[in-house]
């Protein structure tokens, strides 16, 4: 039924977004390898007519130095065509006068180089993977118990991604810790908030029903594309499992092994 | 007995209780052992009492005034007695070693602890746990199996709450271990002000593996429930006194017990609102 349903819309599409990790790439030490074929996808995608733009909950590095990583892994990819919650962050922290308390990855520091610090009011999490030690979670917690309205923006909700030795806790569950020991909710910026597709789609210039998003996240990417309006595929690679297939809130509105077979259908659908 | 009630403060406040009463009680004393007059009044439907350490008994290294005679008392009525309380770092003997320091006659097997239910459940369930809990509350699991786990116990344990540590609990968890949860306490206070809890990260590896963890301690109804089985005593015959409005009064309260409050310990004025027990 469903997989019916995307096939029939790909006629009227005019754009493609794509998440990064689990798509196009599998991370891990030494930056992680491309997945099979997708190299060759997102050329594809890019020599039809449809325009192509990128939406990442990657907070371990700059854009630029994460678009150089995955230029090296052969991507045709540039810094312009890429969302990543960091950029999003920073435009509401300056917009809202917000002074951050940050606990991010070291490589990602850099995109919060221009704005005040000290005396924070306000927390922001990232995927600071191995700096998610109690001692840091403990001096984000001291912060937000200490304000009267305790602020805290996380770059995304993420519950896990694969890397190559395996699943690795996201960001999602040190905010969720977050929450409990202080007794609120966070802002989520990133996906799945729907006004970070958004961005995307108002970038290309297109509506949201003109739009598919293709991720390994059934939640975030999935899930988070529908909400706004777009048809969303799930690849089975990256943070795949069989029982996303059954999810009682989230349905994809296709399943495909991986970018390159999705990329195959959509152009397929398009000639005929 | 009747003899030295005189020496209970406000024994006059306390009126005789109903024996058909099953709902819980409070009483408002200040400083006195005034609930054993309680106790005594309701001794014939009575047959345990299970008492908090902390706060109740006694505050870090200082006995809360009277509570030695209180318990002295206690002991020559014929009720069951046991301690029970929430800690995710103190191992039995520790605690016993303070309460002997402190001269309250307490033998080992009468105290029950988060950490002897969570190995309770272990062993009943034959499980070869990951043991996230600090050094000093090991020895409460001596002689359980701990090689290729199949559960995750979470206690108290900054040392253990790091990503590489969370990561190996969180791949036994989505290879189907079950979360063991000593207690879910949000932060506790420190010499160097507030520090988080073990709520916190259980709430996050439930959040990662969408399931959710049993909680053992107070003031789960299976943690009273635990305590009472080896008195032979059902819930309705039992009563619980503690300073904990919510894990003492409360937990004990939902699981048919009756509860005590006491104004010393974490005591805060108003904390006898929190819940709505019949008045006393």
């Amino acid at each position: 039924m469903a997989e019916k349903d995307w096939k029939d819309c790909v006629k009227n599409l005019k754009g493609v977004v794509l998440d990064m990790c689990g798509v196009l790439y599998d991370s891990g030490e030494g930056g992680g390898i491309p997945i099979p074929g997708s190299v060759e996808a997102v050329k594809r995608i890019k020599a039809s007519d449809l325009q192509l733009r990128f939406c990442t909950n990657e907070t371990q590095a700059t854009r630029e130095k994460f678009v150089a990583k995955l230029q090296r892994m052969g991507f045709d990819i540039s810094v312009s065509e890429v969302f990543s919650p960091a950029p999003a962050a920073m435009a509401i922290l300056k917009e809202r006068n917000l002074r951050p308390h940050l606990l991010v990855h070291d490589d990602v520091l850099p995109e919060f180089n221009n704005i005040k610090k000290t005396n924070p009011n306000c927390v922001v999490i990232g995927d600071a993977a191995d700096k998610f030690s109690y001692q840091n979670m403990n001096d984000a917690f001291r912060v937000l118990i200490e304000l009267e309205k305790p602020v805290l923006f996380s770059l995304g909700r993420g519950r896990y991604y694969k890397e190559t030795d395996g699943l690795k806790l996201d960001v999602g569950v040190f905010m969720k810790a977050l929450e409990y020991a202080c007794d609120i909710e966070a802002e989520v910026v990133g996906k799945p908030a729907p006004m970070f597709f958004q961005s995307a789609l108002t970038d290309m210039g297109i509506q949201p029903e003109q739009a598919l998003m293709i991720g390994d996240d059934l939640v975030n990417d999935v899930g988070g594309a529908q909400n706004c309006g777009m048809k969303a595929l799930q690849v089975r690679t990256g943070k795949y499992r069989p029982s996303d297939e059954t999810h009682p809130t989230v349905t994809a509105d296709g399943y495909v092994n991986d970018l390159a077979e999705a990329v195959d259908l959509i152009l397929k659908h398009r000639s005929q | 007995m009747p003899a030295k009630t005189s020496r209970f403060l406000y024994r006059s406040s306390v009126p005789p209780l109903d024996p058909q009463e099953t709902e819980s009680i409070r009483i408002y004393w200040r400083g006195g052992p005034v609930f054993f007059a309680a106790v005594m009044a309701m001794r014939q439907t009575l047959k345990a009492v299970l008492i908090d350490l902390s706060g109740t008994l006694h505050i870090e290294d200082t006995v809360v005034p009277g509570a030695q005679e209180a318990l002295s008392r206690l002991r020559q009525a014929p009720v069951a007695v046991k301690f029970v309380t929430n800690t995710t770092k103190e191992c039995k003997r520790t605690l016993l070693e303070r309460l002997h320091r402190l001269d309250f006659s307490i033998q080992e097997k009468e105290i029950f602890t988060s950490l002897t239910a969570a190995r309770g459940l272990v062993e009943q369930r034959n499980m070869r746990p990951l043991l996230l809990l600090e050094d000093s509350a090991l020895e409460d699991f001596a002689g359980i199996a701990t090689s290729d786990p199949n559960a995750v116990v979470v206690g108290l344990a900054p040392d253990h709450f790091n990503y590489q540590m969370l990561n190996k609990a969180f791949r036994l968890m989505l290879d189907g271990a079950p979360l063991i949860a000593v207690h879910k306490a949000r932060y506790y206070k420190r010499k160097d002000g507030l520090a988080l809890g073990p709520g916190p990260f259980v709430t996050g590896l439930e959040y990662a593996t969408d399931t959710q963890a049993t909680v053992v301690g107070k003031p789960e109804k299976t943690f009273f429930l635990e305590a009472l089985r080896d008195l032979n005593c059902k819930p309705e015959e039992a009563i619980m006194i503690g300073d904990d409005v919510r894990d003492d009064v409360g937990g004990a309260q939902n699981t048919g017990l009756r509860g005590i409050l006491v104004k010393t310990g974490k005591y805060r004025a108003g904390d006898e609102d929190k819940i709505s027990p019949h008045r006393m």
